[in-house]
């Protein structure tokens, strides 16, 4: 088996569909709200405050605010579009197929016959966006499919179609 | 599965939990009374306000929980009926829960000293999809004849014919002497220490005015240190080991591990506290053969069955242990035993070798998380401070690079994958080497996972999803070429929608879009 496939080895694709373009905006205002606007924050009054109060602090708490302020910023410029590249989903045959992440990217297939509950969520600033995540569930919480970004409508139409699909599949959700 | 049950529906019985549990519930009160009477000793029986006080607390609280304590026995009922179990809970909502019989997984029956004093046994069962509270009843307390029964009650739906050689191992006192190579010797005498002074504190008594104490201190700083330091250290290392000693003969005092019926895996243990746990072999997905750093190069390892229903992550860690840390061989034996098959995957296994990327990576995680960290502060110490932390920070780097190197070549040996059989088989880790036969058909999906790293590197890590013990069993840094052929072996089908059609191509096309590609 592995000398054959060391010479064609074989090779995931990409799932065929991306999320909603919008997921990006919705990225960044959730970049936003946790690490980078506070960050952001925490570095500016800092710098205000020393710069009204101890002068004499600037030239070592500086650098340390400059690195803040670039981490914060990176993170919200390059997180969401990162992730939008990496995310995709599909609905196969017999199985979902989703890649998510960013820096650690992963790709998850959890076959149908094994889907427990499928859950559509909508936090508040996906419903300001009118986005959706598809959440899957089998008995193992590794096996667990989070498809997010997906406008409200595709959410609703894909969870009914994988739990029409789990239903149609016999096996042994346990 | 419906067996012939003398009770039906609405003939079976209401039971209620033995009364003797209120008198276990009040053994809480040990701790404080017992606090307060080294106070009333120490202070020649005139407790001072603070120890009035707490007795006044300590007796409205007393009384408050007895009190909730009686309603609750008074609520709490349970019943088998043909085809579910029934427990009626609640001191202030009253609850029905009904679970139907063929969902239970496996009885515990556990008992700590003070239920034993009473005769009584606190019997927990899992069902299907544990890995939360709301899956596990648990009744506390039943005598112990009434929890067996209720046991076998509520397993009867399990066929009961007997295996051809049940037990799979028991009790060698010769295994005690893997206990200290498992204990944290040196740490576990610094923290019962820990413990003890804090204990002497809240009594009031402060150890440093006992003069014994502080004449053995003002000698041991007084005379020669060369001697008496390794000596202290001895004298750490004996008490721990004798620790760790007590502390095997009271998790194995007894111990058996045996299948009770053809369906049913038992392992009975305990000298103080007595548990008991069966799993149901249709909940088995597995074995794990874990050989901790000290234990392996001792020779010895330990057992985990990969079972789904055990409780959340804590607790299957505490109820899956099979066997002590014993010999390797009787290991394999048991791994086996448990497997159901002549000879151990685990033993027969020839496993795929990690490609030598992974070493590098592994490396490169010692250097930057282990010996960087270190040296860096004592180096930026040094400059600001003083020059003999710069040789400490020398002396740090020296000694622990060769350690550092001996651990990630330990490491990348121990990757290694393959299919045996039925089952899947994984080794990782140096710290903990872990070796795990997973049944292929219990292998609910897969995850890969990588970083741009790792892909610069050309590997990537598959995790196996199990709806039992660790949920996700990892393969780290396989050769990215190989995984999905690998996976597409142990599960066969579940990726062929998936692969990429061009795959069987020249490599040369392979690069065109690295990328998107895995």
């Amino acid at each position: 088996m592995p000398a054959d496939h060391q010479h064609h080895p074989l090779r995931l694709r990409q799932p065929r569909h991306k999320p909603d373009p919008r997921a990006r905006r919705w990225w960044t205002v959730q970049a936003l709200v946790l690490p980078s606007g506070p960050m952001l924050l925490v570095a500016a009054s800092l710098f205000v405050l020393s710069l009204l109060f101890f002068p004499g602090a600037l030239p070592w708490l500086g650098p340390l605010l400059a690195v803040l302020t670039v981490g914060a910023l990176g993170y919200l410029l390059v997180m969401p579009r990162w992730r939008y590249r990496v995310h995709a989903w599909e609905l196969g045959e017999h199985a979902v197929y989703a890649a998510s992440g960013w820096f650690w990217q992963k790709r998850r297939i959890t076959p149908l016959s094994r889907v427990q509950t499928v859950d559509t969520v909508r936090g508040p600033i996906q419903q300001a966006f009118g986005l959706a995540t598809v959440t899957v569930t089998t008995a193992s919480s590794a096996g667990s499919v989070k498809i997010a970004g997906l406008s409200a409508a595709d959410a609703e139409t894909l969870a009914r179609r994988i739990s029409d699909a789990a239903q149609l599949v016999p096996g042994d959700a346990a | 599965m419906n067996t012939q049950r003398p009770t039906g529906r609405s003939a079976a019985q209401w039971r209620t939990l033995d009364p003797r549990t209120l008198a276990v519930h009040c053994s809480w009160m040990g701790a404080p009374l017992g606090s307060l009477t080294l106070t009333a000793l120490a202070t020649g029986g005139r407790p001072g306000t603070g120890a009035r006080v707490t007795l006044a607390g300590i007796g409205v609280a007393f009384t408050l929980v007895t009190l909730a304590q009686i309603i609750r026995w008074r609520r709490t009922r349970y019943r088998v009926t043909a085809d579910s179990f029934e427990l009626c809970t609640g001191l202030l909502t009253r609850r029905l829960r009904t679970v139907p019989l063929h969902r239970i997984r496996n009885v515990d029956l556990t008992a700590n000293p003070v239920h034993r004093i009473f005769g009584l046994t606190v019997l927990r069962a899992a069902t299907t999809g544990s890995s939360d509270d709301r899956h596990e009843l648990t009744l506390e307390a039943l005598t112990r004849p009434d929890a067996e029964r209720l046991r076998s009650e509520l397993l009867a739906h399990a066929a009961s014919t007997d295996a051809d050689d049940p037990v799979l191992a028991t009790a060698d006192p010769r295994w005690l002497r893997y206990a200290p190579l498992t204990f944290w010797v040196f740490g576990g005498v610094f923290a019962a220490a820990g413990s003890s002074y804090r204990a002497l504190d809240a009594a009031g008594i402060e150890p440093w005015r006992i003069g014994f104490v502080r004449r053995s201190f003002e000698e041991f700083g007084n005379s020669a240190l060369w001697i008496t330091i390794p000596l202290a250290l001895l004298a750490v290392g004996v008490l721990g080991s004798a620790g760790a000693i007590v502390l095997y003969a009271e998790n194995w005092w007894k111990y058996r591990l045996e299948w009770a019926d053809a369906d049913t895996l038992r392992v009975r243990r305990g000298l103080l506290t007595t548990r008991s746990v069966s799993i149901e072999r249709s909940q088995l997905r597995g074995v794990t053969l874990r050989e901790p750093l000290l234990l392996r190069a001792g020779g010895g390892a330990t057992v985990r069955a990969v079972a789904g229903g055990l409780g959340d992550r804590d607790e299957n860690r505490k109820r899956s242990v099979v066997l002590p840390p014993a010999p390797r061989a009787q290991a394999l034996r048991t791994c086996a035993g448990i497997l159901h098959s002549p000879e151990s995957p685990l033993e027969q296994a020839e496993f795929t070798p990690h490609p030598r990327v992974a070493l590098r990576r592994r490396l490169v995680r010692a250097v930057v998380w282990a010996i960087l960290p270190t040296a860096v502060t004592l180096t930026v110490l040094g400059v600001l401070l003083t020059p003999v932390l710069l040789y400490c920070a020398l002396a740090f780097v020296v000694l622990a690079a060769p350690v550092a190197y001996g651990l990630a070549r330990d490491a990348h040996r121990s990757l290694g994958h393959t299919v045996c059989g039925r089952h899947l088989v994984i080794r990782s880790g140096t710290f903990s080497r872990d070796t795990v036969a997973l049944r292929r058909d219990a292998v609910i999906g897969w995850t890969f996972t990588r970083t741009p790293f790792s892909r610069r590197a050309g590997v990537l890590t598959a995790t196996a999803a199990v709806a039992a013990g660790e949920q996700g069993y990892r393969i780290p840094d396989m050769a990215a070429d190989e995984a999905v052929g690998f996976v597409n072996t142990v599960s066969p089908g579940l990726l062929d929608e998936f692969l990429d059609d061009e795959s069987p191509d020249r490599p040369a096309r392979q690069s065109a879009n690295p990328p998107r590609r895995w």
